[in-house]
This record gives C-alpha cells, sequence and structure tokens, in this order.
C-alpha cells in the first residue's frame, strides 16, 4: 500500500502546483470553449446538419482531443521538472517509480474531467443531448486514453531530456494521429487506404466509441473494440515509463 | 574509524554518438563516519557520475559501493533512507512554500506528517529559513533556496548527506555563510560528501579529499597532506612584455638547477623551487641579465591548484572549455554555461 500512498502525495503535490498557476488554469478552460466556438459553425456548413445533430456528433470527438492532448504536453512539464532537479529529488528518495509516474497523472485527470464536465455543460447550452450512462463510460475511456499519452509523453520527456527534441517528437506524432482519428474531419470522408491506416490509432478507437457512448448506446462494436485496444496499451505504456523513471537522470 | 562509504574500482561509461565515453575509470574511497569529504576536480572529470552512482540514481557498471552499511547495487531502498542528496539543480517546488516542500519531502521517505512537522521547523531554524519558511519558493534568493535544498536532503535525518557542487553560482557571502551550516552538520555527526570545482572551498571545508580528472583519482589525503607533496615554494612570475618575452624566459629558468617544475601560461611562468628565499634574488638577477623586464614576482605556499597541475599538467583554475574534455551526458553542465563561467 505503500505504492498508493506515494500517489497520494505526488498526487496532492501536482494539484497544487496545477491550482496554483493561474495561467495554466485560464488556457485549460479555454481551449476546449473555443473549439466549440469556433468548430462548431464549420461542422454545420460541412455537414449540412441541423444545430443538435453536429454537436452530437462534434463535442464527443472534442473531449476525445482534449484526453489525447493533456496527456500528450505533460511532458512538457516533465523537461521542466528534469531541468530543475525535481525528477532527482523524487528518485533519491524511496518512493515508488510508478507512483512518481502516476501521482501527477492522476492530478492532471482530475483537471481534464473538470474541463470535460464544462464543455458538456457549454454543449448542453447549445443543444447537446446528455446521455448520463454513456457518458460516465466514456470518462473512463477518456481517463485511460489520458493515462496511455501521459505516460507515453513523460517517458520520452525522459529520454530526450531537452525541450528540443521533445517537441519535435511530440510535434511530428501529433499530426498524423490527429488527422487519422476523425476527430475533425471524419473518416468516412477519406479514401479506403487512409481508413486502413486509421485502424492502427488508438486514438481512433476511442473517438469511434466515443460517439456511440454519447450517443446513449453502451454494447456497440466500437465500445467493445476501444476497450480491447486501450487497456492493454494502457498496461505497456505504464510499464515502459515506469523503467524509463527508474532509469532517468537529467 | 568506521568507513560509511566504501567503493572499489567503480567504474561507469556512456554511450554516445561520438562513442564511449569512460566518465568514471575505477574509482576506490574510504570516507570515515561523521568527515567532510571531498571530491575536487574540473568539470566533466566524473564527479557528478560518481556520485549519482553513491546515491543510486544511476546503475553500476563495475565494481563496488557499499554506503552507511548497505550495498548500493542490490540495496537501493536502504541506501536511500540512508542518505540524502542535494544536487547542483536543487529541486524544490517552486510554487510550493518552504515549509511545504520539506514536508512532502519528508512523507516520501516514509515519515507521517506529524512526524515530519517537528522536524521540518528544526531543520528551518537550523538552516536560518524559518523567516521565510511559509513564502513560496519562487520568492527565495539564491543562498535562501540553496539552503532548502539542503534542508531537504537533510528531512528523514540521513547518515551521509551527498552534495554536488553546492556553493556553486552563490555570492562569497552566502558561501560561506553555507560552509559554516555544513561544518555544523558534520559537527553533528552527519558524514558530508560534497563535490567542488573551487579550490579555496575543498581547503577551507574539506577534512579529506580527491581530486579527480578525466574519471580518475590523481590524489588524495588531506588538504595539508596533498600541499606538503608540492615540496617548495611556488614562484610566479609576470613579465613586463609578456608576449615577446615569455618565450625566451621560459628556457632561460628552465635550465637553473633549483627549478623543479615549471609551466608558462598568459605570459605568467609559474614554478616550484626548493627554498624560495635563495631561489628568489637569483631569479630576478638571472631575468635582469637577459634584459627581461618582471612586472611583478611573487611567492607563496603551495595551493591545491599547484597539486592539481602536478598531478594532471593543467590547472585547474583553466576551468571551462579545457576541463570539459571528458564532459559526460549525466551531467548538467551542458545547460548551465554560467557555471563553468564562474568556476574560474
Amino acid at each position: 500500500m505503500k505504492v498508493l500512498r506515494d500517489m497520494a502525495l505526488l498526487f496532492q503535490r501536482h494539484l497544487v502546483e496545477l491550482l496554483r498557476n493561474p495561467v495554466w488554469l485560464v488556457v485549460g478552460f479555454s481551449t476546449p470553449i473555443l473549439y466549440l466556438a469556433l468548430f462548431t459553425p464549420l461542422l454545420k456548413q460541412l455537414a449540412g446538419l441541423p444545430g443538435n445533430a453536429v454537436l452530437d456528433e462534434f463535442l464527443p470527438g472534442i473531449l476525445s482531443l482534449l484526453a489525447f492532448s493533456t496527456g500528450v504536453s505533460a511532458g512538457f512539464g516533465t523537461i521542466f521538472e528534469l531541468k530543475g532537479g525535481v525528477i532527482e529529488r523524487l528518485r533519491v528518495t524511496p518512493a515508488s517509480r510508478f507512483a512518481i509516474l502516476t501521482g501527477p497523472i492522476v492530478a492532471s485527470m482530475l483537471m481534464m474531467f473538470v474541463f470535460d464536465a464544462v464543455v458538456v455543460a457549454v454543449g448542453v447550452g447549445f443543444g447537446f443531448t446528455v446521455h448520463w450512462g454513456g457518458l460516465l463510460l466514456l470518462a473512463v475511456f477518456l481517463g485511460i486514453l489520458m493515462v496511455i499519452t501521459s505516460a507515453f509523453s513523460v517517458a520520452i520527456a525522459l529520454l530526450t531530456k531537452e525541450i528540443s527534441g521533445f517537441a519535435a517528437v511530440v510535434n511530428g506524432i501529433n499530426l498524423p494521429v490527429l488527422l487519422l482519428a476523425g476527430v475533425l474531419i471524419p473518416m468516412s470522408l477519406g479514401p479506403a487506404w487512409l481508413r486502413v491506416l486509421a485502424h492502427f490509432n488508438p486514438l481512433y478507437y476511442l473517438v469511434q466509441s466515443a460517439r456511440v457512448l454519447a450517443g446513449g448506446t453502451l454494447t456497440g462494436t466500437a465500445v467493445w473494440q476501444a476497450a480491447a485496444v486501450l487497456m492493454p496499451l494502457c498496461a505497456l505504456t505504464l510499464g515502459w515509463a515506469t523503467s524509463v523513471v527508474r532509469r532517468a537522470v537529467s | 574509524m568506521n568507513d560509511i562509504i566504501t567503493t572499489r574500482d567503480l567504474r561507469k561509461s556512456f554511450r554516445t554518438r561520438g562513442g564511449t565515453i569512460e566518465a568514471v575509470r575505477g574509482v576506490s574511497i574510504d570516507v570515515g563516519q561523521g568527515e567532510i569529504f571531498g571530491f575536487l576536480g574540473p568539470n566533466g572529470a566524473g564527479k557528478t557520475t560518481t556520485l549519482l552512482m553513491l546515491t543510486t540514481l544511476l546503475p553500476i557498471d563495475s565494481g563496488t559501493a557499499t554506503v552507511a552499511g548497505f550495498d548500493v547495487g542490490r540495496q537501493p531502498q536502504q541506501v536511500r533512507t540512508r542518505t540524502g542528496y542535494v544536487s547542483q539543480l536543487g529541486g524544490a517546488d517552486e510554487l510550493a512554500t518552504g515549509r511545504e516542500n520539506l514536508l512532502l519531502q519528508g512523507r516520501l521517505y516514509g515519515a507521517s506528517k506529524e512526524q515530519v512537522m517537528p522536524r521540518a521547523s528544526a531543520l528551518a531554524g537550523l538552516l536560518d529559513l524559518a523567516e521565510f519558511a511559509d513564502r513560496r519558493v519562487i520568492t527565495y534568493s539564491g543562498g535562501q533556496r540553496r539552503r532548502l535544498d539542503i534542508a531537504l536532503g537533510l528531512v528523514h535525518e540521513p547518515a551521509v548527506l551527498f552534495l554536488d557542487e553546492p556553493t556553486t553560482g552563490l555570492d562569497p557571502q552566502s558561501r560561506a555563510n553555507l560552509w559554516d551550516h555544513i561544518r555544523r552538520l558534520s559537527d553533528g555527526g552527519t558524514t558530508v560528501f560534497l563535490t567542488t570545482h573551487y579550490l579555496e572551498e575543498a581547503d577551507a571545508l574539506c577534512d579529506r579529499l580527491m581530486i579527480m580528472d578525466h574519471g580518475l583519482i590523481v590524489a588524495e589525503g588531506t588538504p595539508r597532506e596533498l600541499k606538503q607533496q608540492v615540496a617548495g615554494d611556488a614562484i610566479v612570475i609576470s613579465l613586463r612584455q609578456a608576449a615577446q618575452d615569455a618565450p625566451r624566459a621560459e628556457p632561460v629558468v628552465r635550465r637553473e638547477p633549483y627549478v623543479r617544475e615549471l609551466s608558462a601560461r598568459d605570459g605568467q611562468l609559474r614554478l616550484y623551487v626548493d627554498d624560495g628565499g635563495t631561489a628568489l634574488p637569483r631569479l630576478i638577477r638571472l631575468l635582469d641579465d637577459e634584459g627581461i623586464g618582471i612586472r611583478s614576482i611573487a611567492m607563496s605556499e603551495p595551493t591545491l591548484d599547484d597539486v592539481f597541475l602536478r598531478q594532471t599538467g593543467r590547472s585547474l583554475r583553466e576551468g571551462g572549455p579545457d576541463g570539459d574534455s571528458g564532459e559526460q551526458p549525466a551531467h548538467p553542465d551542458h545547460s548551465q554555461p554560467e557555471q563553468q563561467e564562474l568556476a574560474r
């Protein structure tokens, strides 16, 4: 139970740090709202759907995008901590290496859920239909994806050590993953080979299941597929990232 | 005296794009309980790498290391709970207060909040932090931050405290103040193992020290013993017209039978003689006969720099680029050029 205790301590540390950083809070809140405000009119034109239906399609995608980008950007903080000696300060203690990795991730996840709730609340104002059961299961999936991308991002940060190298890797991954997930533009618009390629993208499965779940269906094929892809991937990434934390030096 | 740190033939190399760098090439150390033990050497000598191995942060390639009675490789958790480590970078959370930092660190070592609170207050008192312990770290001065970093390394009452370049970047007053604190820790029974590239620091603070260069120990002893190895006196001659006279003066002086060692740099001749009192007038006469103008001539007892110079053929004060040739990836100096500047 030492792991849980260490996790709780490091969760608390990171949460306090997030809450004391006002710039981060403002950006965190405004980004998803901006997405909603700027993309919804565009999609209305594109799809020729009535207002409600567009948001029912688009809002789950926004939530998926938020989970992805929250996770991927986790490594920027890691680089900062590496440069500041924080990682070494934590690693020199007997604290669990798994907790050093996951404590902060869980804190960021909590913040992400708060932002998610704001997005849903705003969405409801513009006609998004809420299905509670589906949204709760979606929250679990969003959390898992966020853990995968966070752990990956932290590990890449610890391996590259420099902001330039890290940013290059992350930016290189961002574009294809986002494009092939059908978050902003539906994959059905693309040619067959693009759709085949999308099946190698974990985010694609999340986005597919997110649309189904937000529509209130809990047992669709997309939901099972997402679970089958995301859960093992999460375990693998956590295992790898923990071993990276075990070896990390600035 | 019981040895609290023992290493035998410790080695570490790193693979980089340029090939393999042997950062530490067979280091054997014995540090007694309660000593202030220093590791002196230029940047890239392998000091930090050795420290990272002893604190379990970096795996050991080969050789053995025992700290506080436990094997560093096989019993890392036991070593961690008995040692404190303060890196060059510090590592305190800037958005938290000093006290919050101390409480968290203590709890990460397994203590309860109730156990850590009095300890944090005691440390704040010991290191003169009490006044601003409840302010956020981001508002601290360099010296205040350094003292908090050290308090963080002490929060679990370790038997050994490792300090990596504890006074780098501090103004002289803060440095002297920190030396006092470190001496007080040692008086309280804590073994302090520090690295430094400041000669004065090693001389003033350390009970015993090792001089390291390119991953190897080149000399070992108390500061006094080391300086005695360089027998006799050091004489430094500055020439009036350095550029044209130095090449002329060097062979002339070198020919003198009483000159034991000589190095010429930046228009200065630095030489060692058995007896400075008789050598000084002879040197002045010699250079005068040759028509070489002397700007100044000074005699001094040997310093640790003389020891380093004798062992490695280079001056530790050259610091910077020359001393950096053996830079290892694990060394954070890459990102801190200002530290190398300060090392001069």
